[in-house]
């Protein structure tokens, strides 16, 4: 069931009266649960959007409502907006607040008035799902970009927001992070945290939205569904984006065979499975696994599935499996799928809550004409 | 001896004496005239290795080479490694030095100590290629991020280079303007120039680089062609890298059956040629038009009888010509590639293309026709 969280009534700001508003009638509503890629040119006014949802920016016209309310600008009011909307910025440098990680971790939740032990078992786990507990007594000055950004993020999971908005969340980060940022997104989704992601990266946001909002040199240009967006070509260039390479493969290869466009593979299990036309399928055998009791399940599973690749998907399954043998310790679910299209079984660990998500998942390659088995280990 | 024009033996480098090796002993080589990409995790050490390539840091043990001379590090020695090794660095902010975006593009060839008139001639040169012009008069401050790195790139430029280093060149560069300095970068390599890049865009990268090197805890553990590379999951994992999707997807068709798993893929043509049903006899023509900057592309198209097709543009003179009329152009970005992709459809399409940059046009059909494929008639006009 959707709720509206968000809706934003004829919206203008600008950053001062003599230059052109950033947000020119801006109206949106942003809709609870819902995986919301907000997409656009540098300059569009996603970042100022972003400000404007946390309360920041106050616009000079129209409205922001949430939860049904206009934005009350007290300062009481906008730290209950705050510990409520979490936004991790582009540039982890402009959230740096204090100088060892963990004091920065947790600067957010202890101004929200929350207890010390509590403060301290969130900070534990928010390093901890950012992979950087070796990080917690280190002077930030010494950690790289990469690393800042992860610790950033961890402020912002340490606020345990209802709204998690991530601006370039995976802008500097190795390919192996970004996914486990993307993994953290989903887990939070799962969690009930409304997620917002600005990207550059279309390719990774396309995989991801359930719903794109464009924003074009200060309008709203488009919103909804991601297909009927990349449809018109001349839009995606107007508006400084380009294509994914999903999309327009499929549309390619479509035409070609003479197939449907639709359904709309959106990765690359789901495009392999459209054109490779796999006569039998594979098994993902699902191991919905505790982190502390991971590695034993994975030894007494694996003597009976010999010889099967395995994949892990969550942060902590892939911590408690580190010192195994996993051929997919990244975009696992997506890899293990891929193997199914290809006829073979795999064996995928996961944390107990992605488990809605991977059922999901292999409910939408259905649709590609690849019925692939999703069995529980027992 | 070797065609390597920058090679490193057993480099060894940290920041302060007892700090953590960055490099450990470090053993890498650079092929002339290609284009290397460098992957890696955060902190692998892909920046500073690139500081050690153009004499900004000296290693603490190991050698530098470049063209199998070791490398000097007197005051004038590294002016000149400076000049013939550029960096791009990641953030535009940091290599802006002068408030005025001429000034700035001078900065470099003035402290070469170059005449005047040298200094003017390639500063121009290096706005025209970034497509800057009009913005050289123009405070640095007013520009957007996009217009601060083109300006970046042409202070770079401006001290003509053998070799361009990017580092991660299209981080905070919305897609557009990412493909456009891929493809300055495209420009600069048909003129000769060495391209060196590190991104964490695997996608990218593998469309892009000739070779490869891989830097896992300070030391290269990968040289060569993409593919070993990534057939070696424990070593993909292990670097903090990915696989390619193009790469995935087409092992998971070949071993589908759907097509050979050679040649490898590396762009979405590529695959869609590999697993479509179409015949090989209907492809479109690809039409390759040089264009110089000042030629007049309607009438040129006009007198070729190659109006109303789909039309891509590739190269800073082919758009700087485009600019100056009012036509329409269907693929303002990665020009090659969507032309190929109309041929495919069964269309005929016009390349507006920088006259340098032909022969990099004209082999995006290799591919296909030198495959079995099918065959894309290409015509240079």
């Amino acid at each position: 069931m959707m709720t509206e969280l968000f809706r934003l009534e004829d919206v203008t700001f600008a950053h001062n009266p003599n230059v052109p508003p950033v947000m020119d009638g801006f109206s949106l509503t942003i809709e609870g649960g819902r995986r919301t890629a907000v997409l656009g040119a540098n300059g569009a006014g996603k970042t100022t959007l972003f400000y404007t949802l946390t309360g920041v920016h106050r616009p000079q016209k129209g409205q922001v409502l949430y939860n049904g309310s206009p934005i009350d600008y007290t300062r009481e009011g906008l730290r209950d907006l705050r510990s409520d909307v979490a936004v991790v910025l582009q540039n982890p440098d402009e959230q740096i607040f204090c100088s060892l990680v963990e004091e920065d971790v947790a600067f957010g939740p202890l101004n929200l008035g929350i207890d010390r032990d509590e403060v301290e078992a969130r900070v534990e786990k928010a390093l901890r799902d950012m992979r950087i507990s070796e990080y917690a007594r280190r002077p930030l000055q010494q950690l790289s970009g990469g690393q800042r950004k992860r610790v950033a993020i961890a402020g912002a999971l340490a606020m345990q927001p209802k709204i998690m908005i991530m601006d370039e969340p995976t802008a500097g980060l190795d390919p192996q992070a970004s996914m486990e940022v993307m993994e953290l997104a989903e887990k939070l989704r799962l969690n009930g945290v409304t997620v917002l992601i600005s990207t550059h990266d279309i390719d990774l946001v396309y995989r991801w939205a359930d719903v794109s909002d464009v924003l074009n040199k200060g309008k709203i240009e488009f919103t909804g569904d991601a297909d009927e967006f990349y449809s018109d070509p001349e839009r995606v260039y107007d508006c400084g984006l380009l294509i994914p390479s999903v999309y327009g493969m499929n549309k390619d290869v479509s035409a070609v065979n003479g197939m449907d466009a639709s359904p709309y593979p959106h990765s690359c299990s789901e495009f392999t499975a459209k054109f490779g036309r796999p006569s039998e399928v594979g098994t993902v055998y699902c191991v919905p696994v505790e982190e502390a009791e991971a590695a034993d399940r994975y030894d007494s599973v694996m003597k009976d599935m010999r010889g099967m690749c395995t994949g892990v998907y969550g942060p902590d399954v892939r911590y408690a499996l580190r010192e195994r043998d996993v051929e997919f310790r990244f975009d696992a679910v997506d890899a293990c799928f891929l193997k199914a299209v290809e006829g073979k079984d795999t064996v995928l660990f996961y944390d107990p809550i992605y488990d809605v998500s991977v059922k999901e998942q292999a409910k939408r390659l259905g649709a590609f004409g690849a019925d692939i088995r999703t069995e529980a280990v027992r | 001896m070797s065609d390597s024009l920058l090679r490193t033996e057993k480099v060894t480098f940290s920041y302060s004496r007892k700090g953590a090796k960055v490099l450990d002993e470090m053993d890498i080589d650079i092929p002339v005239g290609k284009k290397t990409a460098i992957l890696g995790s955060n902190g692998a050490g892909k920046s500073t290795l690139f500081s050690v390539l153009n004499a900004l840091n000296k290693p603490a043990s190991g050698k530098v080479y470049y063209k199998d001379a070791p490398m000097s590090y007197s005051h004038s020695g590294k002016i000149r490694m400076r000049s013939e090794v550029s960096i791009l660095f990641q953030n535009p902010n940091e290599m802006m030095f002068k408030p005025y975006v001429e000034q700035d593009v001078a900065y470099g060839p003035e402290n070469m100590k170059l005449p005047k008139e040298e200094v003017e001639e390639r500063v121009q040169e290096a706005l025209f290629a970034v497509g800057m012009e009009a913005y050289r008069k123009s405070p640095i401050m007013k520009l957007s991020y996009g217009q601060r790195k083109r300006v970046t790139l042409a202070g770079v430029l401006a001290m003509r280079p053998s070799v361009l280093i990017m580092d991660e060149p299209t981080a905070g560069l919305d897609p557009q303007m990412a493909y456009e300095v891929m493809e300055i970068a495209e420009q600069l390599n048909s003129s000769g120039v060495t391209v060196i890049m590190s991104s964490h865009d695997t996608d990218l990268v593998y469309s892009w680089a000739d070779e490869i090197r891989v830097l896992n805890s300070s030391k290269c553990v990968y040289s060569g062609i993409p593919e070993p590379f990534y057939e070696d999951y424990q070593l993909v994992q292990k670097a903090g890298l990915l696989m390619p999707s193009v790469y995935r997807m087409n092992r998971t068709f070949a071993n589908l059956g759907k097509c050979e798993l050679e040649p490898y893929p590396h762009t979405q043509s590529q695959l869609s040629v590999k697993i479509s049903d179409r015949c090989a006899t209907d492809f479109g023509v690809m039409n390759v038009v040089k264009v110089d900057k000042d030629t007049d592309i309607p009438a040129l198209l006009a007198s070729e009888g190659l109006e109303g097709l789909p039309i891509g543009i590739y190269g800073m003179s082919a758009r700087t010509a485009r600019n100056k009329t009012e036509m329409s152009v269907d693929f303002m970005y990665n020009g090659p590639e969507n032309c190929i992709r109309k041929c495919l459809s069964g269309e005929d399409s016009v390349l507006l293309c920088d006259p340098i940059m032909v022969d990099k046009a004209v082999s995006s059909a290799d591919f296909i026709n030198g495959n079995g494929y099918g065959k894309i008639d290409v015509r240079t006009v």
